[in-house]
């Protein structure tokens, strides 16, 4: 229970104050409104705010890109709901039943269980995580290199086999991200990798960059050369807002069961909340009474409380392995991470030692970021309504505006403009063949930092490779990624099955 | 539907390209200055020869009749999308590229707030916008109110005249 005492000596105290909370707010509120916006997600949000914050205090900074975080589930669960274009990956789900009960006139309700389930969800797993994250933490100040780099190793292999269609696209997505982080100097030895004679590229491709060419300048392009004429209309909110008592009945158990599936895919490096929201659509149709079941398709209200539920809880899951292990699991989290990293702290078992205000400011934040949220999403959502209104030209006129500022204020050079659109025709190329990118920002991220423990642990066995098999936990860790590579294929022919019927 | 395929094999090749071209950069980078004979060309090396090996398992994985789902996908009613992919709008790319070419050649020497103009209104152009001279106007004083406001945040972007208004 060491958790809960941190928590309201030294978390609530940090999150409380005055600046701290306004942080969490804009945050929340930031993070509401790009989840709703089609076209933008938490990614490209965090990585634009990342020059913005360097002038902020660590504190307040990452209560902030949290807040935009867990803010965006919430938001994006909006638009799944009234747009059916979900808003970011982890509502496509919800889209299915909510968009149907929005048709019917049901979308108050919809909205309703899903940001109380958001809420529910939210606030249970930032519990778990106050109560697992220094368990954690303790555990893995036993890992050596050895064990970090296995550790490693496994998140490549899940982000890369789990997520997509294709596990050899996320595995080109992965290397891709590899190389791109080995330009620059390398730490160790100080020599220059491909920098190809440009003085610019010594300090390396800044994760900005990359992000926004990805997100938002790849997105922009894809929109304008594929996806402009796809016409989308808006749900009208009318009819009653609240959630009968029927309605409560049928929505509490999926919120728990959404909880219980979404928060361990959160924390494993499976990267991201697709997996945990489709787990839990299939669980809570397998689960209905048949007179339910036959409304799953036309607008079951289940299908929606369930997934958003897991979509949060997985969303707060992922800040386990990147508080205690420093490793991220989503794209998102692997730019809060470069956040840390802006601050010269590392994430990992010693945070909990070294920067407890941080820490648990942090956790805090979250159970008050919740209370923020439900309040901004439920009484306040014709406002967030009103910004699905934006003419679509305009915003991603804005959003590309946004990119190239984030890209240029780095260093104040065209090159960065040059490396942001090159980065971003990659990101159309992606997009449109569908390879993954959230392998590729994991690479990018964690890929350096798995060459640093890899040549460690070379330099205390002398070089000895047989020490990742010799290591009884790295051993496990490897045998899990062998595992990874071989269900999928099986876990995808389920999916496909879902899809069918 | 070939032509999807030549794409992806295209993307193959280019794969292979990069791994090439790393193995070919590896050679610059001196050689053993680690321990136990891992220096800083041993991670490179495994990325390229990964690299190479991947993006020739795609070129052979990508051949027209290893595809057969993609045949189901245009019957799809619930799925315009892929009647939107088989007919891009390359015009429409190209003006998006183009103000982002334009932008990032003029910023130094027009200034944020031009420079940005240009740019938010190219992107309007290229999402083919009904409304040119409101978009025009509005592109204007959103990337003006952006640049006050990062002025603001301690930001630093370049202006037309240092130190001005726009």
């Amino acid at each position: 229970m060491d958790g809960l005492h941190d928590l309201f000596t030294v978390g609530f105290a940090t999150a409380l104050t005055y600046q701290n909370l306004l942080w969490a707010l804009i945050g929340c509120t930031l993070g509401t409104a790009i989840g709703v916006l089609p076209g933008v997600g938490p990614a490209v949000t965090v990585a634009l705010l990342l020059p913005v914050t360097q002038s902020i205090d660590p504190t307040g900074a990452l209560i902030m890109l949290a807040g935009v975080y867990y803010g965006a589930m919430f938001g994006g669960s909006t638009t799944s709901i009234l747009l059916n274009t979900p808003g970011e990956a982890g509502s496509i789900v919800s889209a299915l039943e909510g968009n149907k009960m929005a048709k019917a006139g049901r979308g108050g309700p919809a909205l309703s269980t899903a940001a109380i389930g958001s809420f529910v969800a939210g606030t249970i797993a930032t519990l778990l995580l106050t109560l697992l994250a220094p368990i954690i933490a303790n555990l893995t100040l036993k890992l050596g290199p050895v064990e970090m780099f296995a550790l490693m190793v496994l998140t490549f292999a899940a982000v890369s086999a789990v997520l997509g269609n294709s596990p050899l696209k996320g595995v080109i997505s992965l290397l891709i991200g590899l190389a791109i982080g080995l330009i620059g100097i390398e730490q160790q030895s100080g020599q220059a990798r491909f920098t190809f004679g440009f003085a610019p590229l010594l300090d390396g491709i800044d994760i900005v960059v990359i992000a926004m060419g990805l997100f938002a300048i790849g997105e922009t392009l894809y929109t304008a050369t594929y996806e402009n004429h796809l016409k989308a209309g808006v749900e009208s909110l009318a009819g009653r807002f609240w959630m009968n008592k029927e309605e409560w009945k049928r929505s509490w158990k999926p919120w728990l069961r959404g909880t219980a599936i979404g928060f361990p895919f959160g924390t494993i490096p499976a990267g991201g909340t697709e997996m945990p929201t489709f787990l839990s659509y299939s669980a809570e149709r397998k689960l209905a009474p048949p007179e339910v079941k036959e409304e799953f398709g036309k607008g079951a209200i289940e299908g929606v409380a369930g997934p958003e539920a897991a979509n949060n809880a997985a969303v707060t899951g992922t800040l386990i392995p990147l508080l205690t292990l420093g490793i991220p699991t989503s794209a998102t989290a692997a730019i809060m991470l470069a956040a840390f990293q802006q601050y010269n702290i590392a994430p990992g078992p010693l945070l909990f030692d070294t920067n407890p205000e941080l820490v648990w400011g942090l956790i805090a934040s979250l159970y008050i970021g919740n209370v923020m949220l439900l309040v901004l999403n439920l009484p306040l959502v014709g406002l967030w309504v009103q910004l699905l209104k934006v003419p679509r030209p305009l915003l991603y006129g804005g959003i590309v505006v946004l990119a190239t500022m984030g890209a240029y204020a780095l260093r104040q050079n065209w090159f960065d403009l040059l490396l942001l659109y090159i980065v971003g025709l990659m990101g159309f190329l992606m997009r449109r063949y569908e390879f993954p990118v959230v392998p590729l920002v994991v690479g990018l991220i964690v890929g350096p930092m798995a060459e640093k423990f890899f040549r460690r642990a070379m330099s205390i066995n002398q070089g000895d490779l047989t020490v990742f098999l010799k290591h009884p936990v790295s051993l496990i860790l490897l045998l899990i990624t062998l595992a990874i590579l071989i269900v999928p294929p099986l876990l995808k022919r389920r999916q496909a099955l879902l899809k069918v019927s | 539907m070939l032509k999807r395929v030549t794409g992806e094999q295209w993307i193959a090749l280019g794969v292979i390209l990069i791994g090439f071209i790393m193995i070919w950069q590896i050679t610059g980078i001196p050689k053993s200055t680690g321990y136990a004979g891992i220096g800083p060309r041993f991670f490179p090396s495994v990325i390229a020869f990964g690299l190479v090996i991947a993006g020739a398992t795609l070129l052979i994985q990508s051949r027209p009749s290893k595809h057969p789902e993609t045949e189901e996908k245009t019957q799809d009613p619930d799925h315009p999308l892929d009647y939107e992919i088989a007919h891009p709008h390359w015009r429409m790319f190209s003006i998006a590229s183009a103000a982002l070419i334009l932008h990032m050649s003029l910023i130094g020497f027009i200034g944020f707030t031009l420079a940005g103009t240009l740019l938010c209104f190219g992107i309007c152009l290229a999402l083919e916008t009904s409304h040119k001279i409101r978009d025009l106007i509005l592109s204007f004083l959103l990337v003006l109110g952006l640049f006050h406001l990062f002025k603001w945040l301690g930001l630093n972007l370049p202006a037309l005249i240092s130190g001005g208004f726009l």
